[in-house]
């Protein structure tokens, strides 16, 4: 199934670009799992034409040319596809498993992008439980354009971040509005 | 330290972040109900040390699965609930529940004396009698018998030129088709054998079984499972390629449930069953087949409605695709709500206003747009749309075969 682009997470932030996409006239998917509570933004993007499909979940890795992410399958589609010139992974952090942790590493599950994390797990909290915690700012680490890297100073080409799933403390509206600038 | 490991359904991965009770639509209708978490996961914690913390009102979950697609933590809300039910829940109308479960009695019953019991059926003495009866919702619209059975008409009337196609499925009519619209099934042949396919019925077939164990009937649920699973093996090793059906719950009740509440291992099978647009849309996408649709008449204005089990299995996308093929459709996918009958559930007296009730958004969006007709791939929203609004329903696969 072909679209113009794809959003991997359908949270605000998620939804947030693809809502912006669509009013540029883009053919947009979102897949997410469960259903998150971002009512208003989920029905304006339906509304925009955008294609929802809630409580399925993309299966980890996708089928990729060089540095270029062709297409991905999702749980519930099975056989077909989604293939998109851009792919957004808006998947959040822990509590969505846009991120996922060992004791003592942290990754990313669908493509194994570049996560910024503290490596000394004695650091990844303070004794101040009302602090700001340090796991909070882990995250995939992107390039200018907001694109994952692969690895070590390997750019996915066509797949960008946006929302929580960021390295860093993360205004979430600004990161998807930023994706959306630079896809239109 | 643990000493059981128990985790069905992944229950223990719950959170108790209540995104599931936020979209159940019993919760909003019915304050006697708790709430798919507080019915599910939580209260399962409870169960497991005493029984007789079982909460008599599980009975009012619609099993619509709307709150295992919310759940973020991929915890199967809705089968644990249906394991609650059938572990510990009680029958208060046995012999009723038994009549509008047991599909395949009643319709070989009813069928060979169609024009008797539709005209009984719609006699407001003989429904007033059903309600006091029974309990049977006097304002309950029944679906009519078909006189011929559609296995009937296939035998006679399709089967002798099946033999000319040389890739062929096995179609999965269910007893909605077989007892009440046998024009559905005969739109699937149309399609299949214009696209090159033949058809054949299974060797035997009953009833996938879904009203039977919503209804407390597990036992005889699992008989016909056993049945079903057996004939889909028996075909698919003759050469069928795949299972279709034309019902997205006897699509669910096949490919999950016979697995998920009854523990079957149907892993050789369950990826084989496919739901006929669903299917439809994956072969012609490959260009495995070719498929030509004219216009059914410009414009036609077309309500899509997202059934309860098509939002859980994720397939709206390609019943709404492949109805986008034909020319002149204009196609509105409505807001994916329950329609409220959710199978035999809203045919009972004790749950027809909540039924009613769930349902009132859709039907006022329905009538908003004001659409030519609606399209729904579930036969139980059919009857429940039909009632509720003045509209008519057609399943997809009738639509397509129309446009051919």
């Amino acid at each position: 199934m072909r679209f113009d682009t794809v959003i991997i997470g359908g949270g605000l932030a998620g939804l947030i670009v693809g809502c912006g996409l669509l009013e540029a006239g883009q053919k947009v998917v979102a897949v997410t799992r469960g259903l998150s509570l971002n009512e208003a933004p989920r029905n304006r993007f339906i509304s925009l034409g955008g294609e929802y499909l809630p409580g399925d979940s993309v299966l980890p890795g996708g089928e990729w040319k060089n540095d270029r992410l062709l297409r991905v399958y999702t749980r519930n589609l099975g056989k077909t596809p989604l293939e998109a010139d851009n792919f957004i992974l808006s998947t959040g952090k822990f509590f969505s498993r846009g991120l996922v942790t060992s004791m003592d590493s942290v990754r990313e599950p669908l493509f194994d992008c570049l996560v910024d994390y503290e490596h000394d797990r004695s650091r990844w909290c303070t004794n101040e439980f009302f602090d700001r915690q340090p796991f909070e700012d882990f995250g995939v680490r992107v390039d200018d354009r907001h694109r994952v890297f692969l690895e070590e100073g390997r750019i996915a080409e066509n797949v960008y971040a946006a929302g929580e799933i960021l390295a860093g403390q993360i205004d979430i509206e600004e990161s998807a509005l930023f994706v959306c600038k630079n896809l239109i | 330290m643990q000493e059981l490991d128990l985790s069905p359904n992944d229950f223990e991965l719950c959170l108790k972040c209540n995104l599931c009770t936020t979209v159940c639509p019993m919760m909003a209708a019915n304050p006697h109900y708790p709430g798919p978490k507080q019915a599910g996961p939580d209260g399962e914690r409870y169960r497991l040390k005493d029984a007789a913390f079982y909460d008599l009102t599980l009975k009012y979950c619609l099993n619509c699965k709307r709150c295992e697609v919310a759940c973020p933590s991929d915890v199967r809300v809705g089968d644990i609930i249906q394991n609650a039910r059938i572990r510990f829940g009680r029958q208060h109308n046995p012999i009723r529940d038994f009549m509008l479960a047991n599909t395949d009695l009643v319709g070989s019953l009813a069928s060979p004396l169609a024009p008797v019991v539709n005209s009984a059926l719609g006699f407001k003495p003989v429904r007033l009698a059903l309600d006091s009866l029974m309990g049977v919702d006097r304002r309950r619209v029944f679906p009519s018998y078909s006189k011929e059975r559609f296995s009937s008409w296939f035998r006679k009337n399709a089967l002798p030129r099946q033999a000319r196609f040389a890739r062929k499925i096995a179609y999965f009519h269910g007893c909605y088709v077989e007892y009440n619209f046998p024009q559905l099934g005969k739109d699937l042949v149309r399609i299949l054998n214009e696209a090159g396919y033949g058809v054949e019925l299974l060797p035997e077939e009953k009833c996938c079984g879904v009203a039977l164990l919503s209804n407390g009937f597990s036992r005889q649920a699992r008989r016909q499972a056993e049945s079903n699973i057996s004939a889909f093996r028996k075909a698919l090793s003759g050469g069928a390629e795949a299972i279709l059906t034309t019902g997205s719950t006897c699509t669910l009740t096949l490919r999950e449930e016979y697995s998920n509440i009854l523990g079957m291992d149907v892993s050789d099978v369950a990826s084989c069953i496919h739901l006929a647009t669903e299917w439809l849309y994956g072969k012609l996408e490959s260009g495995e087949i070719s498929l030509k649709f004219k216009s059914l008449g410009k414009p036609l204005r077309v309500a899509y409605h997202s059934a309860c089990h098509m939002v859980k299995l994720g397939w709206s996308i390609f019943s709404i695709e492949m109805l986008r093929r034909i020319p002149g459709l204009q196609l509105t996918p409505l807001q994916p709500q329950c329609c409220g009958i959710a199978g035999t559930f809203g045919f009972k007296k004790e749950n027809y206003d909540y039924s009613q009730k769930i349902g009132l958004s859709l039907f006022d969006e329905i009538r908003e747009l004001n659409p030519d007709l609606v399209a729904t791939d579930c036969e139980t929203c059919k009857w429940q749309i039909e009632m509720s609004t003045q509209y008519s329903v057609l399943n997809p696969v009738s639509l397509l075969s129309a446009a051919l």
